[in-house]
């Protein structure tokens, strides 16, 4: 039923209202002609949307929807060819033609303005309206394009006429047969605009802005797929005049040679571009015109500016130009993340302020304070103080020696402050300079011991009446530079020796501040450096122990007829402290132990008891070299008086002073007899004898004849006539904490190599082990970098071990090409 | 009625005399009563704020205003209710939809 009624009440529309009246295309066609021509002229307001609409949708649905398209067309090229474009070419002034060509942007800068400025306003004004007028047209033929551009896939009447615009009145040449386009015109113009803007004029930004955006909206090709014009001519017109100004001022500001306004100027375009790209150009050119700016600009120049004398780099490190620096820094950094050349701007000039403390170190200043006192001894033997024909004294080199540290630490915090400030905490630039001080120090040959002895006098005496904090920092300071070592085994060695002196003669101002050290350097460079030094406060601590344990034996197998003597025992595993002090052998000669004076040798035999009896298998070698003893002596005066005094003297002092117990007071002792009766070593008797009869506080033995020098033939005797004014008397032995003099330093880098020969072997095998088999360069590498921790190995030497552990059947030949090892079981 | 551009309300007149007094927002549903009435566009229709619909019967103009209404009040819902279309008028409706671009 119901479909039935629906049937009956559908009627087809009326047609009639459809092609009643006028349904003559050319009478449509007419009206919309005109209407056209009308809204063209501004006088839209007289017409009808909905007749114009009307009629195009008549036209349509007559099916005539393409003709009008092309009539439409048509009329819209008569338009621009006839009237706009007319109006654009009158408003190119003869000025503007011939500036194109001028490439000076002084030439009558004011004329060419005032007509680009009309010709660019004419140009938007013209743009506007046929954007204005095209929306009107297309609204109006709403119906046609939704038919005709959809179904024939031909784009909307609007981009049509946007495209006639360009091809009418952009392309059209600027008179009759001139080559000169339009949009030349205006491409020159704006760019013009820009460049007055970059000489500091002020210019209409709105009207570039608006040229620039029309060309942004304007395609290459028919339909809207194909590349901007924006981009395809203005941009790269753009770019280039760009970079031919920017060749320019980094020409300009290079000859005014200053690296600050280099800095600023740059800045201050970056800036400036990028708020041009925001106001005038479009957003997409500002990566392409920083590129630019940085390529022309920055890149080219930069290495020029960072070295400019007087201005750059150098000159802003040595007064401290933060800002300066952190210019050039982000300069740099725009064009080059490593930021190379101001990376080697800096480490030049650590290296050569580096190059400077170093030399400092070695050669003397005249106004250094000689610090020296009691102990003297024959100065390094270089060519320089020979001449002077005097001995310089030692611990002047040992003040150089910690001064050279300090000047390293100021210098690094000078750096880092520069670091922290003005290279952002930069860590490519760390490790730069990090680099840099590394290098300097390791140019040092001492700088090992230097450090060493940096620590030395801190933990002695420099830390007395410091806070924790203030130690913690120092030793901070001096493990940052540990860290820059690269012989670090040499740096261990150094160590050992300087805290084994501290330790035996107790000198060490805090063990706190030592365990703080060793746990520190723990941290730094790893378990293995330090096991050793461990091992000696070990050491140091059972001995304490020992020494109760002794005492409280002697206390009860008293013997009473004996004289006690108080005797406080070190026990050292051999292998764990340095070899100068376990060494009782001498080039090859083995060296007799010392010969003790009886009551002595009593005493070290009930010890060595004791220990024996503990620990059962241990072999005991006395090293009377390190010890200390307390004398008490009687001096018989001429006059009858007895005058005592007790003397701290090293344990050679006290065998010397005792021989002198069995002989009358008027017998003297030559040099040889004393050296047979106490087998004292050579070299610290004469030392020691120095310390007893040529300082004048410490004059216990008269020496005949008196110079300075001891000589095997020199006679000593006991000298009643000394004089104190304390009971107590020091009587110091060549202090610890010296400088080497060159034999000593021969020395330590023979034992140094003997070490590394035995570490080299060791990550050899070690190596070798694991393998089985290996190539000669792959086992050299993996040994390097096993060593490399530690100390920077000799390759000649990792040879030289590699043919010995052949030679001892470790490891064999496998293959000569290329040259292969195996690992024998 | 309405000349004031700015007015909220616009006079939609059909064929044969009818005037429909409409929100500006609900004719603007539809794309060609939006361009007739763009302020930027200088046309009568805009300066003044009146549409002479000629194609369109008073009939048909009142359902579609209907629809306007309709459609602004369901505007961005779902599950609304059907309007009712009177089955006579369906292809006259279809013809307007078209010419109004609806």
């Amino acid at each position: 039923m119901a479909a039935m009624r629906a049937r009956q009440k559908i009627r087809a529309p009326r047609r009639g209202l459809n092609a009643a009246q006028n349904d003559n295309y050319d009478s449509l066609w007419g009206i919309l002609s005109s209407s056209l021509t009308e809204i063209h002229t501004k006088n839209a307001s007289t017409l009808s949307f909905e007749e114009l609409y009307r009629n195009a949708y008549r036209i349509v649905l007559m099916t005539r929807g393409p003709e009008l398209y092309e009539n439409v067309k048509r009329q819209e090229e008569n338009w621009l060819r006839g009237t706009v474009q007319k109006r654009i070419t009158d408003s190119i002034s003869s000025t503007l033609v011939r500036a194109q060509a001028a490439t000076e942007i002084q030439d009558q800068s004011e004329e060419r303005r005032a007509a680009g400025e009309k010709f660019l306003s004419a140009f938007k004004e013209a743009w506007e309206d046929h954007q204005l007028c095209m929306s009107m047209i297309t609204d109006v033929l709403m119906y046609m394009d939704r038919i005709i551009s959809q179904d024939k896939s031909k784009p909307s009447i609007y981009v049509v006429a946007m495209a006639l615009f360009r091809d009418y009145v952009l392309r059209a040449p600027i008179r009759a047969d001139s080559p000169t386009s339009v949009a030349d015109i205006l491409e020159s113009t704006v760019l013009f605009m820009i460049s007055l803007e970059r000489a500091g004029h002020i210019i209409e930004r709105p009207l570039a802005r608006h040229c620039i955006s029309m060309l942004e909206g304007l395609y290459e090709s028919e339909a809207e797929e194909g590349e901007k014009l924006y981009i395809s001519t203005f941009e790269p017109a753009f770019l280039k005049t760009s970079k031919e100004f920017y060749q320019a001022e980094g020409r300009r500001l290079l000859e005014i040679g200053d690296s600050t306004t280099f800095c600023r100027i740059s800045s201050q375009r970056i800036v400036e571009e990028q708020e041009r790209c925001l106001s005038t150009l479009a957003l997409m050119t500002e990566p392409k015109i920083l590129e630019v700016l940085d390529n022309e600009l920055i890149r080219k120049n930069i290495d020029e500016v960072v070295k400019l004398e007087g201005t750059g780099v150098k000159h802003m490190l040595d007064h401290n130009l933060l800002e300066g620096l952190r210019n050039i820094y982000q300069l740099n950094a725009r064009v080059d993340p490593k930021k190379e050349s101001l990376a080697r701007a800096v480490n030049k000039q650590i290296v050569e302020l580096g190059k400077e403390i170093n030399a400092s170190s070695v050669v003397i200043p005249q106004t250094a304070t000689v610090t020296a006192t009691a102990t003297r001894e024959a100065k390094e033997a270089s060519t320089e103080k020979k001449e002077k024909g005097k001995e310089k004294p030692v611990n002047q080199q040992t003040v150089l020696a910690i001064q050279w540290v300090d000047d390293i630490l100021a210098l690094k915090r000078q750096f880092d402050i520069v670091w922290e400030q003005s290279f952002l905490s930069d860590q490519g630039l760390q490790s730069s300079i990090m680099g840099s001080f590394s290098d300097f120090i390791n140019l040092n040959p001492r700088s090992s011991e230097y450090l060493s002895l940096f620590f030395d006098e801190n933990l002695k005496k420099g830390i007395k009446g410091k806070t924790e904090s203030e130690v913690d920092a120092l030793l901070d300071n001096g493990i940052t530079l540990l860290r820059y070592i690269k012989d670090k085994d040499l740096f261990e060695t150094y160590y050992k020796k300087h805290l084994s002196r501290r330790l035996l003669m107790k000198r060490s101002a805090s063990t706190d501040a030592e365990r703080q050290m060793i746990s520190k350097m723990k941290m730094e460079v790893g378990n293995q450096f330090t096991t050793r030094i461990e091992a000696m406060f070990k050491d140091m601590t059972v001995s304490e122990d020992l020494t109760a344990g002794y005492k409280s034996h002697i206390a009860r197998s008293a013997d009473p007829d004996r004289k006690p003597v108080d005797l406080e025992i070190n026990v050292l595993t051999s292998t764990m402290w340095p070899m100068e002090i376990m060494a009782n052998t001498k080039e090859g000669v083995v060296q007799l132990p010392c010969i003790f004076p009886r009551e002595i040798e009593g005493l070290k035999q009930s010890f060595e008891k004791f220990y024996l009896d503990k620990h059962s298998g241990r072999k005991l070698s006395w090293q009377a070299g390190m010890g200390t003893a307390d004398i008490r002596m009687t001096f018989k005066r001429s006059n009858g008086k007895v005058q005592r005094h007790e003397l701290n003297v090293s344990t050679y002092m006290m065998v010397i002073l005792l021989l002198f117990n069995d002989f009358p007071d008027d017998e003297s002792l030559s040099f040889e007899e004393i050296e047979e009766r106490t087998r004292i070593p050579k070299h610290d008797l004469i030392r020691n004898l120095q310390s007893l009869s040529l300082v004048s506080k410490t004059r216990i033995l008269k020496k005949a004849p008196m110079s300075k020098e001891v000589k095997p033939t020199d006679r000593f005797s006991f000298n009643h006539e000394f004089q104190s004014s304390f009971v107590k008397v020091r009587i110091g032995v060549v202090a610890g904490a010296k400088v080497e003099d060159q034999e000593q330093r021969k020395d330590t880098e023979k034992k140094q190599a003997e070490e590394r020969g035995g570490s080299i072997e060791a990550a050899i095998v070690r190596i070798m082990k694991q393998r089985k088999k290996l190539t000669h360069s792959q086992l050299m590498t993996e040994t390097l970098t096993q060593l490399s921790t530690r100390f920077v190995p000799d390759v000649a030497m990792v040879k030289k071990r590699i043919e010995s552990l052949i030679d001892r059947e470790y490891m064999e030949r496998l293959s000569e090409e290329p040259p292969t090892y195996g690992y024998v079981a | 009625m309405a000349n004031n551009t700015t007015s909220d309300f616009v006079t939609l007149v059909s064929s044969d005399g009818f005037e429909f007094v409409i929100s500006r927002s609900a004719a603007c549903v539809s794309g060609t009563i939006r361009r007739m009435l763009d302020p930027a566009s200088k046309f009568s229709e805009a300066l003044t704020g009146r549409c002479n619909l000629e194609t369109l019967s008073g009939v048909v103009l009142e359902k579609v205003c209907e629809y306007f209404l309709y459609n602004e009040k369901h505007k961005d819902q779902t599950n609304v209710p059907d309007m009712d279309v009177p089955p006579e008028l369906c292809l006259e409706l279809l013809m307007a939809a078209d010419y109004l671009d609806t």
